[in-house]
């Protein structure tokens, strides 16, 4: 089956796709935002009158919600304008609609705020210049706190024959979706709709309910086509505002970022300090610490998922008799910590590989060697207690250390050959249902997500539809429906589309053919499914029927419904090492060796990526052309992580660079075209097997590079990104 | 009337389009001081109008002049104000005779930003991070002006004050760019990022045959990009012997007045202005003492 | 000397322009005035190149140009694809190639690669066709598929 057969490919090729930015309705009123001036401060008066004077204008702040709300308030910790602290720069503190972009935007620009500034805390480091001592947990900074440990790891460092100890920092990444957030929004009585872009239309259902104080059952979510989501369309950001200006203009209301807002408002991943040690005797790994001090920036205490979940990745996929972790959610004055491609974990996988690597080097063993002897593999557990099921990722060491060896040897001079590992596990959300409908000629996959241009949906769940019905792909057609008609699914994030909803999938394709056998009187095992002209047909030994004729009259019109659940899975971690706050539970591990070769300019630093390869574990690979087409995404994602992507912040919390010029994605001329090899038959929970393969390819490539890098040059570089000026300091060119 | 989607909170300009050069003077003029500008290919003076950094009153469009030329006279290459970038990287003769040109333009934004940007529009934006001044500069060319008082011609480096000022007087055009001889060149940057971004130092360097001088200028400190002539005369009057080039990239790195910013810190502006100074003379092909 | 219509014509058909804003930008005559929204806003600056159109064949960055200032040209957007030849020659070989995942910046990869073909032939060299394409960005490809579908797009049988 080829990427050909995306249905999506017509309909986008030929500029007709909609997207969120696209969304029109007639008499609609044209939005903007009222951003906070300062990046901290309490806020005196948000005064809307001069924006209200000027014809056409609607304008909300704090003080309308009392009467645009039904129950007059939405939810008490999250409320959508502040009213007293503001946390970060650009925070919206209202919005205003108008006939014309422009006159919104010039209301926007004529509302008066009053805020009082106060002192913005930007770097983490100025806060706490020393590591949070003993107390750093009542600091009115720590939003969140995490503490694991197991076994004498005092004793393990004590007579440890090696201990190599270094401090990491990482940068502040983008998701850069090249389509901004957008949405328009329409209130009629109690209905509330919003036609916008998602990765989750009802995770968004979910927030509006509680941020606006109105039941699910008054909310409903139209996803657009996703221009790129990356996690950066997971919750939602505009829909909010567009829907109090709807609700106050009796008009439907577009609300669009444009991209420099996109920069500024969004939430993404924020920078880290990280300190990890690492104890070595007789050539083993006998202890382990890590500290982590996360800037989580504006996120709200009790809403940070990155502090413990980050942990796991610092540790890498390595075993290790003792250890101690403690991380530190930082609050910051910038816009909440959220959700990018693997969040987080690229930067971990880079310092815990980059680290591993350096002691290897101190002890005097190979590196990969090294790794090899402490990789996880089935039925080992994890440092937090949690068994590892099938896992691919020696099996995919050893296949990149076999290609690192013959690039190293092929290499000109001035060239590096690295290899980073990466692991990952599956999420399963917050489950969800999927719905087929078999009719007499096609089977509809009813949805509520539109996936986020990944194939997932349109390639990954049509291919397991075809393997579990034996129904070609282009007798499968996903329809998309609103939250209103949908059924439930928690949204396309965490890898989860084709493993978790896939499952539901092939459960509700065991549905139709148990309804099918039923209805034939046939047992459920010898039904099977064909194509014969434009009937889809059903045998069974000595039986041949068409799918028209076994529809009941009610049926005719639509088709066979039959459904198939899947559900939030834990896997328990050992509470006993857990001293506080909250881990992440993996659940199916997944992982990838990728080997990078690099060139790196001796006199100015510069790295060039040559040559690129992956070895990724996937389970099954459902659908290879979609999955090659996924790692092949996120290597390049990664590259940017890796090279050239830092957003900064002046000391005043202002972004400096909040557009694409100097936030530099890579362009074309920058990502050589990856090698991509599966690595399969490590079975995943997944349909026939299945892992999540939207972010396990970003992960190892800052490590791969990095690690290509210090061979090229033997410059050890601990900070991302690896730009050709940090590339230069280290060798001391400076 | 307005689009429903104009994005500015700013207002709204007039546009007017003179079919003569006398008229395009006359619709800059009579214009309130600083209420009117000319637009050549707009990509970067629209940036500046959507900010808000710049608001006239009026824009008045080139595009009717017929100022889209490119001519070779006597040697000498002029250069149209209006003519687009694109045109000038397609003609075969700059790459051949002026090859540090060829490269200064194609490190120009995209291919899509090259159709309508234009040499006449990137010196009379004066942009601090300007790919194509520090060329001109090595190749000694010149600005040809009109204007209410009449024509004139200005060096480069007499024409750009600093970022975003010039010695354009009220109601004066950028005509033409002129290059006086083919010149051996070469231009060289380093940016964070190899395509589409601003560089961190650029280093053009052009060697006359004629005059047996070399010329150098440097870009990406402020306030302009700015001629090196005590480091082009260490370099000699022909292929510069190793230890000339040492002394040049070292007194370059010691003698550019840079600072540090965002994209690169002073002392690595300063390490890359030696060794791009080194690689770019280098690049510029000499046999026998003499320039191919 | 201030025009009171300008004329375009867009993927073929005369463009009703009147009472169109001096000020007004390529992207949003486009997108806004004439209902065309094949064509994406991306970054505004000219730095993502999503919103690639042709004007009289040659690529032209919409965010960046006055609709004024290219009056009287014939303007070819993703839209027009099917009529115009090498359009709709890049438009089956990213199809071919699976070019696309998103497919936000996909219009202003098939123009400008479109465009690149009419002014460099089909038979330009491939380094010189990625070499023009590298002022449009792609987040979810990693561009290997692109340059698949460039290679096909050069190769294809007319």
């Amino acid at each position: 089956m080829s990427a050909a057969s995306r249905s999506d490919l017509g309909v986008k090729l030929a500029g007709r796709a909609e997207y969120g930015v696209d969304a029109e309705l007639p008499g609609m009123l044209w939005a903007a935002l009222v951003p906070s001036p300062v990046a901290h401060g309490r806020l005196r008066r948000v005064d809307l009158g001069p924006a209200r004077a000027l014809p056409g204008v609607v304008a909300v702040g704090a003080d309308d919600l009392a009467t645009l709300l039904p129950r007059g308030a939405g939810d008490a910790e999250r409320p959508i304008f502040p009213a007293g602290e503001v946390a970060y720069r650009h925070q919206p503190l209202a919005a205003v609609a108008a006939p014309t972009l422009a006159e919104a935007r010039r209301a926007a620009a004529v509302v008066r705020v009053e805020v009082e500034p106060g002192p913005a805390l930007i770097d983490l480091e100025t806060a706490f210049p020393d590591w949070p001592g003993p107390d750093g947990a009542r600091s009115p900074h720590v939003i969140a706190h995490v503490h694991a440990r197991h076994g004498d790891v005092e004793g393990a460092f004590r007579t440890a024959e090696h201990v190599v100890e270094e401090t990491y920092r990482t940068s502040s990444v983008h998701q850069v979706a090249l389509e901004p957030h957008a949405c328009v929004a329409t209130v009629r009585g109690d209905r509330w709709t919003v036609r916008t872009t998602t990765q989750s239309p009802f995770g968004v259902r979910e927030d509006l309910s509680l941020l606006l104080g109105v039941p699910e059952s008054s909310v409903v979510v139209e996803g657009t086509w996703v221009g790129g989501g990356f996690g950066g369309k997971g919750a939602s950001l505009l829909e909010p505002y567009a829907l109090l200006l709807a609700r106050a203009a009796g008009r439907p209301v577009r609300l669009a970022l444009d991209y420099r807002e996109e920069f500024e408002l969004g939430r993404t991943t924020l920078p880290a300090v990280i300190r990890v040690a690492t104890a070595v005797r007789d050539r083993r790994i006998v202890g382990r610490r890590v500290r982590l001090l996360l800037d989580v920036g504006a996120s709200l205490p009790g809403r940070d998922f990155a502090t413990g979940y980050s942990i796991g990745f610092l540790l890498g996929p390595y075993v290790t008799p003792t250890f101690e972790v403690e991380g530190y959610g930082i609050r910051t004055n910038k816009p909440p910590f959220g959700p990018h491609r693997a969040p987080f974990a690229p930067q971990c996988a880079f310092v815990a590989e980059s680290h591993i690597e350096e002691v290897a080097r101190v002890v005097g063993v190979d590196p990969v060697r090294f790794r090899a002897e402490h990789l996880w593999r089935e039925g080992a557990t994890t440092p937090l207690g949690q068994p590892v099921g099938p896992f691919g990722l020696a099996a995919a060491l050893e296949r990149a250390d076999a290609l690192a060896r013959r690039w190293r040897s092929e290499a000109p001079a001035g060239h590096g050959v690295g290899v980073g590992l990466g692991f990952w596990s599956t999420s399963t959300g917050a489950g969800g249902e999927a719905r087929l409908v078999l009719s007499a000629t096609e089977l509809r996959v009813e949805q509520g997500e539109r996936g986020i241009g990944s194939g997932s949906v349109l390639r990954g769940l049509v291919a397991v539809a075809e393997r579990a019905l034996g129904l070609p792909a282009d007798r499968i057609r996903i329809e998309y429906l609103s939250t209103a008609e949908a059924p439930f699914d928690s949204g396309v994030y965490g890898s989860r589309t084709v493993g978790a909803l896939g499952r539901a999938i092939v459960e509700a394709s065991d549905a139709v053919r148990a309804d099918l056998a039923g209805r034939m009187a046939v047992a459920v095992a010898d039904v099977s499914l064909a194509v014969e002209g434009e009937e889809i047909v059903v045998h069974a030994p000595g039986v041949r029927r068409t799918v028209r004729s076994l529809l009941r009259p009610d049926e005719a019109s639509r088709g066979i419904v039959a459904t198939g659940r899947h559900f939030a899975k834990p896997n328990a971690i050992d509470e006993r090492r857990v001293v506080t706050g909250s881990f992440y539970p993996y659940t199916d591990f997944t992982g990838a060796a990728h080997v990078a070769e690099v060139s790196v300019d001796r006199e100015t630093g510069a790295v060039r990526v040559e040559r690129y390869a992956a070895f990724q574990d996937v389970g099954v690979a459902v659908d290879p052309a979609t999955a090659r087409a996924q790692v092949e995404g996120g290597i390049a994602m990664g590259l940017g992580i890796a090279l050239t992507e830092e957003a900064l912040w002046s000391a005043d919390g202002r972004l400096l660079n909040p557009h694409l010029l100097d936030y530099r994605i890579p362009t074309l001329g920058e990502v050589p075209v990856p090698e991509v090899t599966f690595v399969e038959g490590f079975l995943g929970a997944g349909p026939f097997g299945a892992k999540g393969l939207g972010e396990p390819p970003i992960i190892p490539v800052p490590a791969a590079v990095a690690a290509a890098v210090r061979d090229a040059s033997g410059a050890h570089v601990t900070e991302l990104p690896l730009s050709a000026e940090r590339v230069a300091r280290t060798l001391k060119l400076l | 009337m307005e689009g429903p989607h104009a994005p500015r909170a700013v207002p709204g300009f007039e546009l007017v389009a003179p079919a003569s050069v006398e008229e395009a003077i006359a619709a800059l003029r009579a214009a309130d001081d600083g209420g009117a500008t000319a637009i050549a290919g707009g990509t970067d003076l629209l940036l500046d109008l959507d900010d808000g950094r710049l608001a006239p009153r009026r824009v008045v469009s080139l595009r009717r002049l017929p100022w889209r030329t490119l001519d070779w006279l006597d040697g000498a290459l002029t250069v149209g104000a209006t003519l687009p970038l694109r045109s000038l990287e397609d003609d075969r003769e700059v790459r051949r005779r002026l090859p540090g040109l060829w490269q200064a333009v194609h490190a120009v934004g995209s291919v899509a930003l090259r159709h309508r940007a234009t040499l006449g529009g990137n010196l009379g934006r004066s942009a601090p991070a300007s790919d194509l001044i520090p060329m001109l500069l090595a190749l000694d060319a010149e600005v040809d002006l009109v204007g209410p008082r009449g024509e004139r011609r200005v060096p480069v480096d007499d024409f750009v004050r600093a970022s975003r000022r010039t010695a354009l007087l009220p109601g004066e055009l950028i005509r033409s760019v002129r290059v006086p001889e083919p010149r051996p060149s070469a231009y060289l940057w380093q940016r964070v990022r190899p395509a589409n971004d601003i560089s961190q130092i650029a280093v053009a360097v052009a060697f006359s045959p004629g005059r047996r001088h070399w010329s150098i200028a440097v870009a990406g400190m402020p306030p302009r990009p700015a001629l090196l002539p005590d480091v082009a005369r260490d370099l000699g009057d022909g292929a510069p012997s190793d230890a000339a080039l040492t002394a040049a990239a070292a007194r370059a790195s010691r003698a550019v007045p840079i600072t540090g910013d965002q994209r690169a810190s002073e002392e690595y502006r300063r390490r890359l202005v030696g060794t791009l100074l080194t690689r770019a003379v280098r690049a510029v092909p000499f046999e026998g003492g003499r320039p191919l | 000397m201030t025009e009171t219509v300008a004329h375009l014509t867009v993927d073929g058909a005369p463009a009703d322009l009147a009472g169109m804003p001096d000020d007004e930008r390529l992207l949003d005559t486009l997108r806004w005035r004439l209902g065309r929204k094949g064509t994406k806003e991306g970054c505004r600056t000219g730095d993502c190149g999503a919103c690639t159109v042709l004007v009289d064949g040659r690529s032209t960055l919409a965010c960046l140009t006055l609709t004024r200032e290219v009056d009287g040209s014939d303007v070819t957007t993703i839209d027009g694809a099917a009529r115009d030849a090498e359009l709709s020659r890049v438009t089956r070989a990213f199809a071919e190639a699976g070019a696309l995942q998103c497919g936000y910046c996909t219009p202003g990869f098939v123009v400008a690669l479109a465009g690149l073909l009419k002014e460099r032939g089909r038979a330009a060299p491939l380094e010189e066709l990625l070499d023009g394409l590298q002022g449009n960005l792609c987040r979810c490809t990693g561009y290997a598929a692109i340059v698949r579908g460039v290679a096909l797009a050069r190769e294809e049988a007319p």
